[in-house]
């Protein structure tokens, strides 16, 4: 077989050629992805061994690790952090699959006004939506007190974002519908592209609308659904802008996350190696969040 | 019982597109209807009618005596293999056969009964664990055809499911369906554009163009007697060869002139045409290839240069360029002169006739038969 001798070393070369061209197109956001990802996400795990502030720098072990679940502060955090997980994920799933459900076959110009409309609230700048948010949750000038009150479901006016019983509930509305847009609009494009035949299918096999959703569309749609609990998962825990804007984690930290912990650690009080030992954990409860919802995900 | 009647059932589609005219059609009990004709000729189309998946603009589609224009799929009691098949690709082959079954709450040994009889009948039985991905084409045909088969429908409907197959499978899977056929003995109707799956699967075969209907009868009838060109032509392989042809009369005597030779007509379509009242007038002359004799020459025969010679195996495809115009004639190997036991090269002269009882007279306007 000469022809076969003398094609496979050209052929070597050429695979060759071909990894050095795709590196070097690769390089550019190679270094860029290393230099401000990689080598920040090892400094941070590196600085969370350390007492680390702006006039100090010792080594010190776990104890940034020990000393957070002592701390009051990082534990009730967490409790918000995860209470808004469970409430925001859940929440932003079923509302925007049921808008989705209910908009999807609509003709183009209403799917496309629906669209929009949802949205809208994720291209707008987050400062510009929570200050309108801030207005309509005012004590004395929201709309939210207004309209209850001239209903008579409240006598005095409720102070929404300085009371704890309401404040981190204010927090997760907020986070909700600026979280739903993205979820409706994938949710849109995975059930138009169901496949029809399978509808029809199960429409002659004798399956309802209900028995058709949930045992042909939902399964089709899998992968849109763990893609949107995966990122509402790690945009709830990384809620941070709307606690910033709001509240800064008052009133008593009711509206405390550990995002928002962070900053303030580092920022506030100068402490780096003791946020960057929370960023680690945050990190660390993100990726098992993600995980579980991958392996549950993809047995479905 | 399991009749199917379709009663001036038309569909028309947003814009006034009227996909199928006033659709007429009594379908037995237990009978194998195919629904036959060129892409976009409205048979699928009247098929999900009768499925229930596509709304019924006008007219009555009754089933077993019940009109059933506005029930839905579900309650329709009939079964549907897809074009695509539609193999629910997150389940099982188990899970997609026994799918209905399971929506109607039939008890789990039962299903799991009917499920492994269907599979045994198939030859699928090795793979109910499998997902339809890991299956080849012609195994998800037969999954799909289970599927149906274990509803026991009272009408089966099969859209197109031999198209996505290659031409090897998809014979082999027609003697199964005519088996199949034989062993489930319920009503089908069963839609292709493929000639030979209508011919050799239905007791009557519907052929469609444009949406309307151009004839209905068994194989036998279409082939023997179609009702105008457009049948004549769809139905045969190769199809058949049409003549710009004068049709005289001489008192009871009928005689085709084509391309200056007097060919006698038979004397029983004479018959017939003189008691339809034909006059003499130009016609179109319709001849299968394989009623087109290859002669030594006579006052009947016509003559051509042959364009190409196709060999067969057991025939040779002639075609024959007389006035411009290609005729095929199917000449049996062992009918070729010794000198051309090979095949004919392309320019040699032949002389060839046609077979009196088997022309098809058609009126050059209406294109209908004028037997």
């Amino acid at each position: 077989m000469p022809k076969g001798r003398t094609l496979e070393p050209r052929s070597k070369a050429l695979a060759r050629q071909e990894t050095i061209s795709a590196y070097l197109f690769l390089l550019p956001s190679l270094l860029f992805f290393i230099t401000f990802v990689i080598v920040p996400m090892f400094m941070c795990i590196f600085n969370s061994f350390f007492d680390y502030t702006s006039t100090s720098f010792s080594f010190t072990g776990f104890d940034n690790y020990i000393r957070m679940w002592k701390d009051p502060v990082f534990i009730k955090a967490l409790k918000n952090t995860v209470l808004i997980v469970i409430v925001s994920v859940p929440a932003v799933m079923i509302f925007s699959l049921w808008v989705a459900s209910a908009i999807y076959k609509m003709n183009s110009f209403a799917l496309s006004f629906y669209r929009c409309i949802f949205y809208l609230p994720v291209v707008t700048g987050s400062v510009a939506v929570t200050v309108v948010w801030k207005w309509m949750f005012n004590k004395y000038t929201g709309v939210f007190n207004y309209v209850l009150g001239t209903t008579g479901v409240i006598d005095q006016n409720i102070s929404w974002l300085g009371d704890e019983r309401f404040a981190i509930w204010c927090i997760i509305l907020i986070l909700f519908t600026t979280s739903i847009g993205q979820p409706i609009v994938l949710y849109v494009s995975a059930l138009g592209n169901v496949d029809k035949t399978l509808v029809e299918a199960a429409q002659v096999d004798g399956a309802t609308d209900m028995q058709t959703f949930w045992k042909i569309k939902w399964p089709s749609i899998m992968p849109t659904t763990l893609y949107v609990i995966v990122i509402t998962t790690i945009n709830s825990f990384q809620c941070f802008a709307l606690i910033e804007l709001l509240t800064s984690g008052g009133p008593n930290d009711s509206t405390q996350t550990i995002m928002y912990y962070i900053y303030y650690v580092v920022f506030k009080l100068d402490q780096f190696g003791y946020g960057n030992a929370m960023g680690v954990i945050l990190a660390i409860i993100i990726a098992i969040f993600s995980a579980i919802q991958f392996k549950f995900g993809s047995q479905k | 019982m399991s009749t199917v009647s379709l009663k001036n059932v038309k569909k028309i589609y947003e814009g006034n597109v009227t996909a199928v005219h006033g659709f007429n059609l009594e379908i037995a009990d237990k009978e194998f209807i195919v629904l036959v004709g060129p892409s976009g000729c409205g048979k699928s189309t009247t098929l999900r009618m009768i499925a229930g998946l596509e709304e019924i603009s006008e007219g009555d589609l009754i089933i077993d005596g019940n009109r059933v224009n506005e029930v839905h799929p579900k309650d329709r009691d009939i079964a549907m293999v897809f074009q695509s098949y539609a193999l629910y690709p997150h389940m099982t082959v188990y899970e997609n056969m026994a799918f209905a079954l399971t929506l109607r709450k039939v008890p789990k040994d039962v299903i799991d009964k009917k499920v492994r009889e269907a599979a045994e009948i198939l030859g699928i039985t090795d793979y109910l664990e499998r997902k339809p991905k890991a299956l080849s084409g012609g195994q998800r045909q037969r999954v799909a055809i289970g599927r149906a088969i274990v509803r026991e429908p009272k009408v089966f409907l099969m859209d197109e499911p031999l198209s996505n197959l290659d031409a090897k499978l998809r014979n082999q899977m027609r003697a199964e369906i005519i088996k199949l056929r034989q062993r489930i003995d319920t009503t089908f109707i069963y839609v292709t554009h493929d000639q030979t799956e209508a011919m050799t699967l239905g007791d009557r075969i519907v052929i469609m163009k444009d949406g309307y209907i151009m004839q209905i009868g068994t194989p036998q009838e279409v082939f023997d007697h179609p009702q105008n060109i457009f049948v004549a032509g769809f139905i045969g392989m190769p199809q058949m060869n049409f003549f710009d042809a004068q049709l005289n009369k001489n008192g009871s005597n009928y005689t085709v002139d084509v391309y200056g030779v007097n060919v006698p007509v038979d004397e029983e379509i004479a018959k017939q045409l003189a008691a339809n009242g034909a006059e003499s007038q130009p016609i179109v002359l319709g001849v299968r290839p394989e009623h087109i004799n290859f002669t030594q020459g006579s006052n009947k025969s016509l003559k051509g240069k042959v364009s190409v010679c196709e060999m067969m195996g057991s025939e040779y495809h002639l075609h024959v360029t007389t006035a411009d115009k290609d005729v095929v004639l199917r000449v049996p190997t062992q009918d070729l002169p010794k000198e051309f036991a090979n095949g004919i090269p392309y320019g040699v002269e032949i002389n060839y006739e046609f077979r009196p009882s088997c022309m098809h007279l058609f009126n050059k306007e209406t294109e209908k038969n004028l037997i």
